[in-house]
């Protein structure tokens, strides 16, 4: 009883060291200014405040770089997995010359350093006139995005028995019917966890953003938070650590209702390969 | 092969197969082969980025670079940051792993606490991180003073080799959940029975830990260590964000020269350069890491 | 009209041939089982057959029906996978009328006929279940119902028993039977298992590395096995085989190998004297009488009888059985005697021919 208890002792406090700067940010975020510069810091704000999140979305552009990520993440969500269920159903489920080639080249991608891809897309932005849009970062952000929801979706999609489209197949159904009827179904929980996880991708995603994208009007969260730190005259922990926890909103959301499909696809994608 | 004439229904599968793959196909063309292969013809010219003029000069790009010692000060800092946040990483995955392995209270709590860094943006951690590291208000330095550590207040990010440890540790911070998911995941498909026939031959915690569960790890080691030096050697987010790559040039990473040169010092053909040569580099953990999934998928 | 034709069909994957020149004509209401190891062949030609695999060259007939351009879903077949492969979203209900909706007939109907599929193999209760929530047995029976409820011209069943236990898989054998008795209906059972094809078929078609070695029925194929390999795969225990050599004298032939002379039947005029096989079942090897002797290596008891392994001279084993009141002791020296008239001569090698004159 006693090991069980210094046991359980010492893994919440490997935890908690792991999890306090969270902590932290959402502790300075509810301090009022004045606290934060007490010696020694409270642990806990004595008298906790929302003024630094009124402050965030009344007098800054916080909530158009929201909108922007919110519709950036949701656009580019939507285009890649729209492609790569259709491109996995692909590479999974057929045969023809290639296929195994461009299994190996969506892995290569998967892997591809973005600063590599920035300079010509920089370039073929400014060409066609689309810098500074919020298209231009959804299209920038298929490069990483595409690559990555295939390669997940591929292991999802083999993990499907390859009788239960056979037996569409006996049973009347065509390839797109079987696809429907059948595998679209039983892919649903791997195209969840897939799209959890590219939006959270776009959602985090900065250097497209630093380099594509110089206007406030279309600013995602990353760059733009960025910017208030960098912008502003000095420096107001408690305002940005507000939009810190503001910007990780939808994470912990995602986390608390989709923990099962996150970890799921966590578990495909790393250990899988 | 031959192909007899009558496989028509096999050749229209085919045709439908890649009419899906299809829009993959012209997606990566356009966004990933054409910018790639443009990259290379980049670097054969030198071109100023405001105006995009300049011209064509061959391979002078590469030969600067070579003779450049910026370059080798940044693959040198990019090795010192791979190694260092990689091998924290595993460590302490591997530990944390092995820790919520073991029935612990609230153990997915636990789980979810540790992923949490993992996925939340670097913007965040490091805006987090540079709070914590506050030379005059953050907490990091209040703990040390008052605990009788140091008497003066640290400088995590603007001296060295502070920067680099700092970094090194944030990354290690950042990363190390993907570890410990990977690590659980496996851990748990390691048959008890394996740990009993150790046990029964008598073998301690330790030798059953390096006799049974580290030859388990071994395949899912491998491809975590490949995955993640691969990730590591080309992270930007974190380290443009955390130091910029200061003081001066102590914390630059090739990424981070590959930025600057092509958008503070608007040399794009030389940036192409580096981005290349650096691709170079990347391409021999790329490929081992792609010959050892192959070798998986085909046994 | 719906027999099934193989015609000089063959099928390569990537370098490897699975199935080499197929030729089999089964006829209208035939039970016929592809037997064979694993890797022979015998599933990738159920698949052919299907239209879920495709013949690199050959014809394949439903009927008069050239079927290799057909979409599976055209063949006026129905398949029942080794998995079952039941839809996991779909109710048993669901699963069975979905290849009546596919083939677009009117609710009512299917209904109808659902409900009469689910009467005949007592699946009405579980109609609104999910096979998850169904054990291996009853989702065995809904993949059969799934099959049923279509009334196809040929029925196609991959390895369907062979995730069920023991008892159940007797159980359903007999079903089975009753079931193509009833239906009347041309069926293609895949199986590794020798005591499925034996009992079932009309008969079975064994393979071996793609190629067909015998088609026949199970008697036929328990009694004159076209060659070795069919000899050693079909029944239990299985056949004795002891190389050695044959030779012709005036009296006829004979064989010989370590420990054992042996006058054999009569053979077929292009037996040649040399290397050569002799097969004994074991139920023609009697112990306790005769002029042969050999030390008792093992015995086991299965209790309605014994198996008993001899150990002859040279290295040479034999199994015989003995009725359970005869229980010889393990190394005693026993005398026995084989019927010489039911023995089989093959030719050398895995494969080499039966050579008796009446095959």
């Amino acid at each position: 009883m006693m090991r069980r208890l210094l046991f359980n002792l010492m893994v919440w406090s490997a935890v908690l060291i792991v999890a306090f700067p969270l902590f932290w940010m959402v502790v300075t975020s509810l301090k009022p200014q004045l606290e934060l510069w007490a010696r020694p810091p409270a642990f806990l704000p004595i008298e906790p405040t929302v003024e630094h999140y009124v402050t965030l979305l009344q007098d800054t552009n916080f909530l158009v770089y929201f909108r922007n990520s919110i519709f950036l993440s949701t656009a580019t969500t939507l285009v890649v997995i729209g492609v790569a269920t259709l491109g996995a159903y692909s590479l999974v489920r057929f045969t023809y010359r290639g296929r195994e080639s461009l299994a190996m080249l969506v892995l290569f991608t998967y892997l591809l350093p973005s600063v590599v891809l920035i300079l010509p897309l920089y370039l073929m932005m400014v060409k066609l006139g689309l810098a500074n849009t919020l298209f231009s970062l959804v299209l920038a952000y298929t490069t990483f995005a595409l690559p990555y929801a295939l390669w997940l979706l591929r292991s999802f999609m083999a993990g499907i028995p390859e009788d239960l489209e056979s037996a569409a197949l006996v049973d009347g159904a065509s390839r797109m019917g079987a696809f429907r009827d059948v595998i679209f179904p039983q892919l649903l929980p791997g195209i969840i966890s897939t799209a959890l996880f590219t939006f959270i991708l776009s959602w985090n995603e900065y250097l497209f953003a630093l380099v594509l994208v110089n206007s406030d009007a279309s600013r995602p969260l990353t760059t733009g938070v960025m910017n208030m730190l960098i912008s502003s005259f000095n420096i107001e922990w408690s305002l940005l650590m507000a939009a810190s926890v503001m910007m990780s909103v939808p994470l912990i959301i995602a986390f608390a209702f989709l923990q099962k499909y996150l970890t799921r696809g966590f578990g495909a994608g790393a250990v899988k390969g | 092969m031959s192909r007899s004439p009558q496989a028509l229904l096999e050749r229209r599968y085919a045709r439908l197969g890649l009419l899906l793959i299809a829009p993959t196909i012209v997606v990566f063309c356009a966004v990933i082969v054409y910018p790639l292969l443009a990259a290379i013809y980049l670097s054969l010219f030198q071109l100023y980025t405001p105006t995009l003029e300049g011209s064509f000069v061959g391979i002078s790009n590469y030969r600067d670079l070579l003779a450049r010692g910026e370059f080798w000060i940044s693959l040198r800092n990019t090795l010192v940051w791979t190694v260092g946040t990689l091998s924290l990483q595993i460590v302490l995955g591997i530990g944390m792993a092995l820790m919520l392995h073991q029935a612990v209270w609230f153990r997915s709590l636990a789980r979810s606490l540790i992923l949490f860094p993992y996925f939340v943006s670097t913007v965040v951690a490091v805006l987090v991180w540079r709070w914590l590291f506050n030379d005059l208000y953050g907490i990091l330095n209040h703990m040390l003073i008052g605990s009788g550590v140091v008497d003066m207040p640290v400088d995590y990010l603007g001296s060295m080799p502070n920067a680099m440890i700092s970094m090194i540790l944030v990354g290690a911070w950042k990363y190390f959940p993907f570890v410990v998911i990977a690590v659980l995941a496996r851990l748990q498909t390691i048959p008890d029975a394996l740990y009993e026939a150790a046990r029964i031959d008598g073998a301690g915690p330790i030798a059953r830990f390096f006799d049974v569960t580290l030859p388990q790890l071994r395949d899912v080691l491998v491809v975590i260590i490949l995955l993640r030096a691969i990730w590591d050697f080309k992270e930007f987010d974190l380290i443009f964000l955390l130091t910029g790559g200061g003081p001066v040039i102590s914390t630059q990473t090739l990424p981070l020269l590959v930025y600057k040169e092509a958008f503070a010092l608007n040399q794009m053909g030389m940036a192409a350069a580096y981005a290349v040569v650096m691709m170079a580099i990347m391409l021999v953990f790329m490929i081992v890491y792609i010959r050892q999934t192959r070798e998986k998928e085909a046994s | 009209m719906a027999g099934v034709t193989f015609s000089r069909v063959r099928k390569e994957f990537a370098g490897f041939l699975a199935v080499e020149g197929l030729d089999l004509t089964i006829e209208e209401g035939e039970f016929v089982s592809l037997l064979g190891p694993s890797g022979c062949g015998k599933t990738t030609t159920l698949r052919m057959l299907a239209g879920l695999e495709f013949p690199t060259s050959g014809e394949i007939r439903i009927g008069d029906r050239l079927v290799n351009d057909v979409p599976p879903g055209q063949r006026d077949i129905a398949m029942v996978f080794q998995s079952y492969a039941l839809y996991p979203h779909m109710t048993v209900g669901r699963n069975m009328e979905y290849p009546l909706k596919k083939r677009g007939l009117p609710k009512a109907e299917r209904k109808a006929k659902v409900a009469k599929a689910a009467d005949m193999l007592q699946l009405t209760e579980l109609l609104d279940r999910k096979p998850s929530q169904l054990s291996g047995g009853q989702q065995q029976r809904v993949a059969l119902g799934r099959a049923l409820v279509r009334d196809p011209q040929v029925f196609l069943l991959d390895e369907p028993l062979s995730n069920l236990d023991a008892k159940l898989r007797g159980y359903m054998r007999a079903e089975l039977v009753e079931l193509h008795a009833r239906l009347g209906r041309t069926m293609v059972y895949v199986t590794h298992d020798q005591l499925e094809a034996m009992t079932m078929s009309n008969r079975i078609a064994i393979m071996l590395a793609g190629d067909l070695q015998q088609f026949a029925p199970p008697q036929e194929v328990y009694r004159r096995p076209a060659n070795r390999f069919v000899a050693s795969f079909i029944g239990t225990p299985s056949m004795n085989l002891i190389d050695g050599q044959l030779s012709r004298s005036d009296a006829g032939w004979h064989f010989t190998s370590p420990g054992l002379t042996l006058p054999v039947p009569a053979l077929r005029d292009s037996a040649k004297a040399g290397d050569a096989c002799l097969g004994v079942r074991p139920e023609h090897v009697h112990l306790g009488h005769g002029d042969l002797q050999a030390k008792v290596q093992l015995v086991e008891q299965t209790g309605h009888e014994n198996i008993v392994v001899l150990d002859v001279a040279g290295g040479n084993r034999l199994t015989g059985r003995t009725p359970s009141s005869q229980v010889p002791q393990m190394s005693e020296a026993i005398n026995y005697r084989i019927d010489s008239d039911q023995v089989h001569v093959f030719g050398p090698g895995d494969t080499g021919a039966r050579l008796n004159a009446d095959g």
